[in-house]
This record gives structure tokens, sequence and C-alpha cells, in this order.
């Protein structure tokens, strides 16, 4: 269903509808991040009822999920329920529960872990029985000759060890964003666990004691993504870094890669389908029986068989791929702001920042609500948007940010640098920009692009550097998509920053998905949403 | 922390598939009861053989699961014919709401610890661990309390190669807001650690919530419901569940089922003290009390109950379960302390959920 070209699929809910695949996709489904605003709705064993119908039957099951469980799909529709499915992103959904947005509007929700939406005020309330489908660790998984080079071949070695690695310098890895992402999230709360000497859940004043020895650590981050299906597709086709933060599950279908246990602890995604307690006394009862169908040793031993990911009942016993040793868990923080730190922490200090160019259309097309769009989803990221997930993915400290307009020809670039403290001013600057932008003339995509990509090459290489291309028409003056991509070339290979490109009015779709497959970005289509969502999910990947 | 009545239909594990089957009084069949119980007596309800004694005396019990404390916080029981929770202080205080004359205690279980031969090895060389000389293990839970205090990790316990993890030795319990095994297990320790002594007055709170609050906060993230940890222990084994705060029943009806659940590596220990949990049905009506007087009468209910590992009053059954499975089971329990009466019970949760609050800062830091 998701024919978007390699490499480029955020998610079914921004799916170009008109977009032809050059070959198939690697995986019947580029397991996406998904926005919740425009999350779209699978219905399984509903043959009356298409996905556009978005009413409630009393016989049908909604869940609202994370796209980590989009892989059970074809299972789930074995299961002789009616079960509609929503996708969201983690945070996000978290958000969305807590506020008592799913209540009425979901029965059911189903995250790979509740840890840190319980941890929001309000939320245990909105939540009523919690069962546990399946579990996978967050596990890094390396190449296998870097993986013998660094004597880890047997699988073994402790966060300690793989963070002295990383701070030498001998490996690179990729991870998903732990604002956006719950495996990038779980991997980062084992790494401060394992890494801090406390042995009991973190604290604030722990997290402040293990930023250091978190930034030596992520000093080998290499590559980001918004979710834990595109990290694994995008290492998978490119590479670039020696290995990937992921889940178990996930590692464990792919090729070449040793999985490394760290002894010192883990963090475990346990997958709780978990009824919301407004849910009506039908919809609890299909519950029960979509809960007691998942745990039968049947299902729990295909969930195995086809995803890898361990059973949960004491009848099923997990498979040789997961190995013999028992794996420590690693005690999760119990307060929201211990975790908040955390993710602040690694954004404002411990990972290596970000420089995001943002190549914006101001073409004449543009005017009136349109370019409203493109500066309110600006602002948005000055930190106008107040809630968790907008303060998480608004600029950070330590970024550089570079805008250049487009319109006729390549408009004037303007650099903003954020300091290592107070971002306040610079966020300040920021918006004035942003509110300043107009719109007029012709829409020359690849001067822009072109003039991205040079500006890229003077970027610091200590920064993690992108490319936003946002535009909402086809290409009308200047260069052509063949001048870009000879330009694009010419780039040495370790300098070619990804693009991210956000579909918008009536932006040319396949075009637009040849940039994201060359530079290996991925497309967002907000052409039926909102830009300040598609704005938002991208940050996860820059 | 008040949660609305998280009532569930059948869901636990193993549970089949629940055909909601509602029958009228009228046509000849069983009559329908309908009762909230604490989750973990769900199995014991859904097991065909229950169910059948049940209808041998023309009723049809169906139940609804709910946090021992949500049934006795909530206002929600008018649709009920029996309010059945884990905990005598939540059956107290709903029979005192109720105006109730008559509750039915039918079966009991104490508050145990599931761990591995391993870790008993290591906790016995730290002086936690005891034989108890009458066949069975018991946990000293002074020693354990110091040893939270003095923030102990595992893998600088003398001597323990066994299990040398880089984490806290902390039993791993449900979250004390929510769910009755954790606040039962607080009754426990708040015994110890008001010197050896019930808390039986709102000055005492304060001070003891402090003491024992480091054993639910230096967790971390702990689960709402008993059966999961419980889970956790038997499926992903020491790694994540070294040791967990259990029912004996959750522990026994395994065993007895003999369904392989329990491995030879698992141990159960007694705590001492320990408190017992006294599964206290309350009837709301003449129905309900019938379900009571049945659950505390009916031999085969009992002998049921025994085999779902509870104690009835008929020790007889539960005692030739033991032998038969040769578990290292106390006949009579020693060392058991009551429970702090309700009230007293709800302040020292307060008390700890302030403490949970207490890290807390306003989550949104603002833009500029």
């Amino acid at each position: 269903m998701n024919a978007l070209a390699p490499g480029s699929a955020p998610g079914p809910d921004r799916r170009p509808a008109g977009a032809r695949s050059p070959r198939p996709p690697r995986r019947p489904i580029l397991r996406p991040a998904l926005g919740s605003a425009l999350a779209l709705a699978l219905v399984l064993g509903l043959a009356a009822c298409g996905p556009d119908d978005i009413g409630d039957h009393p016989d049908t099951l909604r869940i609202l999920a994370g796209s980590e469980v989009k892989d059970l799909e074809p299972l789930l529709s074995r299961s002789g329920l009616k079960l509609k499915i929503s996708y969201t992103g983690t945070l996000d959904g978290a958000e969305q529960v807590a506020g008592g947005g799913a209540d009425g509007e979901y029965d059911a929700v189903w995250f790979s872990s509740n840890r840190y939406l319980s941890l929001i005020d309000g939320a245990p309330a909105r939540l009523s029985t919690e069962t546990k489908i399946m579990v996978s660790p967050v596990l890094l998984g390396l190449r296998t000759a870097k993986a013998r080079e660094l004597g880890w071949a047997g699988g073994k070695a402790s966060w300690k060890q793989i963070a002295t690695a990383a701070r030498e310098g001998r490996f690179t890895f990729g991870m998903a964003n732990p604002a956006s992402s719950n495996s990038g999230f779980s991997a980062l709360v084992g790494v401060a666990a394992a890494l801090s000497d406390a042995g009991e859940a973190l604290d604030a004043a722990q997290v402040s004691a293990v930023t250091p020895e978190l930034k030596e650590f992520f000093s080998a981050q290499r590559l980001t993504a918004g979710s834990s299906g595109w990290l694994a597709d995008a290492y998978a086709r490119r590479g670039g870094v020696d290995g990937i933060v992921n889940y178990e599950s996930v590692l464990l279908g792919m090729k070449d890669l040793t999985l490394v246990h760290p002894d010192d602890g883990v963090v475990t995604a346990d997958y709780p389908l978990t009824l919301l307690a407004s849910a009506p006394p039908e919809k609890r009862e299909l519950y029960g029986r979509l809960t007691a169908w998942l745990r039968t040793p049947d299902t729990q031993r295909e969930i195995m068989t086809t995803t890898h990911r361990r059973p949960v009942v004491p009848e099923v016993r997990p498979g040789p791929e997961f190995g013999s040793a028992p794996l420590l868990e690693l005690p999760f923080p119990n307060r929201r702001a211990a975790a908040d730190q955390l993710i602040t922490a690694y954004l404002d200090e411990a990972r290596v920042p970000a420089h995001a160019l943002f190549v914006l259309d101001t073409s004449g097309s543009m005017q009136g609500e349109r370019i409203e769009a493109l500066r309110e989803a600006l602002v948005m990221l000055t930190g106008a948007d107040r809630s968790a997930s907008g303060t998480f993915s608004r600029f950070r400290s330590r970024e550089t940010v570079t805008m250049i307009p487009f319109s006729d020809g390549v408009g004037a670039s303007r650099t903003f640098t954020l300091p290592a403290g107070d971002p306040g001013p610079v966020l300040e600057e920021i918006r004035g920009y942003a509110e300043g932008l107009g719109a007029d003339g012709g829409t020359a995509i690849y001067d822009g692009l072109r003039a991205a990509y040079a500006e890229s090459t003077r970027a610091d290489p200590d920064h993690y550097t992108s490319i936003v291309l946002m535009t909402d028409g086809e290409n009308t003056d200047g260069a052509s998509p063949e001048d870009f991509e000879s330009l694009y070339r010419m780039l040495p290979e370790g300098r070619r920053p990804r693009t991210f490109v956000v579909l918008f009015g009536e932006s040319d779709v396949e075009e637009m998905n040849r940039v994201a497959e060359l530079t290996g970005g991925a497309v967002f289509d907000a052409r039926d949403g909102s830009l300040a969502a598609a704005f938002k999910e991208i940050r996860g990947y820059q | 922390m008040k949660r609305s009545i998280g009532v569930v239909l059948a869901l636990l594990l193993g549970a089949a598939v629940v055909t909601a089957v509602v029958l009228g009084n009228g046509g000849g069949g069983p009559a329908v009861v309908r009762g909230v119980i604490g989750s973990e007596k769900k199995p014991f309800f859904d097991d065909p053989r229950v169910r059948a004694a049940f209808e041998e005396h023309g009723l049809r019990v169906e139940v609804d699961t709910a946090g021992s404390r949500q049934i006795a916080a909530e206002v929600g029981l008018d649709d009920y014919a029996f309010a059945f929770p884990s905990s005598l202080p939540a059956a107290e205080k709903i029979k005192k709401d109720r105006g109730v004359s008559r509750v039915f205690s039918p079966f009991y279980s104490p508050m145990t610890v599931a761990t591995f031969q391993p870790i008993v090895e290591v906790l016995t060389r730290a002086g936690l661990v005891r034989d108890s000389g009458r066949g069975y293990q018991v946990l000293d839970m002074a020693g354990y309390l110091e040893l939270v205090a003095e923030g102990t990790r595992w893998d600088r316990l003398p001597g323990n190669t066994a299990y040398p993890a880089r984490k806290r030795v902390l039993l791993t319990t449900t979250d004390v807001r929510t769910s009755n095994s954790a606040a039962m297990y607080l009754a426990m320790t708040s015994y110890v650690a008001n010197g050896e002594d019930v808390v039986t007055t709102a000055e005492q709170v304060p001070g003891v919530a402090e003491k024992v609050a480091p054993v639910f906060l230096d967790q971390g993230y702990s689960q709402s419901s008993t059966e999961a940890p419980f889970e956790d222990y038997l499926v992903m084994g020491s790694g994540k569940t070294p040791m967990v705060v259990t029912y004996e029943a959750q522990y026994l009806s395994r065993l007895f089922s003999g369904d392989g659940s329990i491995t030879p590596e698992m141990r159960l220990l007694y705590p001492a003290p320990t408190v017992l949990s006294k599964h206290t049905l309350v009837p709301l009506t003449e129905q309900g009390g019938e379900v009571g007087r049945l659950l505390t009468e009916d031999p085969q209910l009992r002998r049921l109950a025994a085999e779902h590992g509870f104690r009835t009053a008929d020790p007889e059954a539960f005692a030739d379960l033991v032998a038969e499975r040769r578990a290292a089971v106390p006949r009579d329990l020693v060392d058991v302390v009551e429970p702090p009466v309700y009230e007293r019970l709800e302040q020292l949760i307060t008390a700890i959920d302030r403490l949970y609050a207490g890290g807390a800062v306003p989550q949104a830091e603002g833009g500029s």
C-alpha cells in the first residue's frame, strides 16, 4: 500500500496518492513515524466498512497504536474480531491519551510501552486494564565485521564498554530520536542508567551527573530518525554508520548484524494492549477477547516466529535466536521530571548538535493562507508550541539553523546559531524572521536546493546536517532536477546530507520522491493536513 | 491518584474467549449474580469447575475486576450483588459505608516473595534468608529494609558471583497507589519501620512513610496489576525480576496445576513478618450473601479454592496439595502481623504518593 520511494516513507498518513515506486519497497510496509493529526485508520476484518469510515460500531474495537505494532496487521486480521487501528507517534499519542483526546474516539491504546505515558499527570486515570502481549529489548546491532574488530563477536559488551569505544571513535551508530520514538527513549534511559553508578531509578540529580558520560557516548551517533522503522530502513539502504540501536525484533530481521546484549542492563518494550477507562462494556468484552486470543500459545508462537518478539506467557518458551543469557532490566524513571530532564539533556547537551537547513518556497503561489501556514509552522519550532512534544521539537541549544528562501531565484540565506546556554534571544530572532517571510515570483526549487547543498559544504562537520525542502508547486525557474543531481553526486560521499521533503499545495510528487530517494531522506505529505505537524515530525529526523 | 473504577470483563491470562451471556432469571436457568473482585481471583471464578459448582446451587456468578483500593474508594457498587476485595481493610471500609452486617472471609493467602535458588544463596550469605526449620525459608524484612536504606547493590553483596547485577537490591512490587498486593507489602514494611508495631495513629504516618518510601520509589516505574510482575518473573526470569512480592496463591496455583511454569530453580520465601491477604466478600444483595456462604461452606468450592492456591477453613485440602507437590510451604503461618486499619493504610499510601510527586517540576519549560 505504501508505494513510496525507498527510504522515503514517513508513513501512510502523508502518502502521496499518485506516487509510484521505481521499484517495490523492500519491506511490505516501511514502519512509519506518524503524526496523530493525520493518523490513518486501518480496518481489519470489516469488509463492509472502508478505511474512510470513521464512525463507531459496537462490534468494532478501535485502537490507537504506535507505529511499532504495525507489523502485526497480518496476524490481527486473523483474530476473528473487527478492529480499527489508527497509528500515531509515541509522544504525540501519549499526550493525546493523557489529555483525554482518545476518550470516546478509541477503546484501547497499544504502544510499545506505557511507561512514559503513565508518568504524565492525569494519564493513569484514563487507562484501565493493561495486558502485555510481547516483549522486545532495545539493543545495539553492529556490522558483524565491526563487532569482531571491537571484540564483541560473541554479542557480549557492557554499555560502559560501548561508551568507551564510542568516546575513542572506534565505531559510529544510528539511533531514533528519544523525543519522538520509544526505541530511542528506551535506549537513552538504558544507557543513562547503566553509565550512572546509581543502581536505582534515575532522578533529576543523577541525570545531571551522568550527562558528561552521555555526551561521550552520543558523540558516536551519526544517524538519527523519527522512528525505529525508518532508522532500520535507512541503515539497510545506505549504511553510513557501523550499526544501529533498535528493538531486538527489528535487529533480528536484518542481515549481517551482530546483536550486542549489554550485560549491565537493557530497557525492554512490553507492548501493553491497554483498555481505556472510557470504553463502554461491549468494547471491554471485545478487548477481553482480543487479549485472550493474542495470549493463546499458538498466537504467541506465531508472534515470536514472524516478528522476532519474545513471548509473554510461560507456556511458550523463547526460541534460540534470543540467546540464553537473562537480560538484566534497568529501572525506569518513575517521575515525569526525571524522564523529561533526560530527554532535554540529550537534546541540549549530549547529542551531536543539529544543523538544519530549510529550503523554503516563497513563490507567488504561496501567497495568503499558505505563507501564513509556513510562518506558523516555523514559529511553532521557536517554542510557541508549549506541549512537551512541542518543546522537545523546537530548535535546541547548540543547534544551527539556516533559512534559504527561494522564488525566481535563491533569496538571501540567513543562519542562526543557538548558543549552548539560553536559546531565548535567538529563538526570538528566528520567530521574527519567520513572521517576515513574504511570497512573490516563480519557483526555482533546484536553485534553492543547490544553494542548500553548497551551504552544507561549509557546515561544521561536528554538526548533524540535514535539509528540509518545502515547496507548494512545480519547478518553474532555474536549475533542473538533473542539474541538482549532478551537483549532489559531486559532493564527497560522507558530506551528502539527507533532504526531507514536505509536500504542500501542488507539489510534483514524483520529482519530490526522487529528491528524497536520491538523498536518502523522506517525504512528508502536508497537502491535506497541517504544515506545522509535518515540520514537527521532521524534527525527529534532524 | 484516584482512578475511575477499572472494572473489566474477563481479561486475565488463560481466560478463554468470554461470551457475555446474559440470562434472564425467569427462564428456569441459573440466576446471574454479578460481583466486583480483585483481579487475582479472576482465574478462580473463570474455572469451569467453579462455575459448575455454583450452577449446582442455581447461580451463575459473573465478575468484573478492579483494584481493591478502587473497589473500596469508589461508589459504583450499586450494580453488584457483592464486592470481593483482596484485603480486610478494604472490605471493612465497604462494610461500614454500605451498612452491611455480615461479611465472609472464605479464603486467605499470605504475602510471599517469589525468587530463584541462586538469589536465595546470595541472600542467605548476606544473612537475609534463613531456614525456618519447618520446611520452608524465611526472608528477614528488618534486614531487608536496612539493606535498602543503605542503597545496597547486588554486585556489592559479599561473595555474590551468581547475580552480580549493577542494580539495587529491591523487591519488585506493583504500584502501591493502585494495587492491593503492594498495599499489603506496605503493611508489612510499615510494621517493621514502626518499631515492630502496627501503625495505629496518624502521628506515626509521616515518619513511617518516609522510611518505607524508598522500597517503592527506588524501584522506578512499577506496574499496576499484581499479575504483571509475577508474569515477568515466570517468563523473563531473574534478569528483570529477581525477587517479586506475590500472593502465595499466585505461585501455588501455578505449582499445583503442574503446568510447568514453575521451574526447578524457582523458590518461594516467607517474609518475617508477613501479612495475610484476607479475601473478604461483602454481600450487597441476598444472592451476593449466598455466594459468600457457598464459598465458605461448600466443600467442593473450598477444595477448588485450595487448588487455586488459597488457604481455606479446610486446611487438609491445602495440605494435601502441598504434600503432593513436596512444596516448601508452611502448614501454619507463625510470623503474621495485622495490616493497619483502612484509614491508616490510606494515609500511608497518600504520604508515599506525595513523595512520588515530590520530585516533579512543571513540565513545560516555555519557549523563550
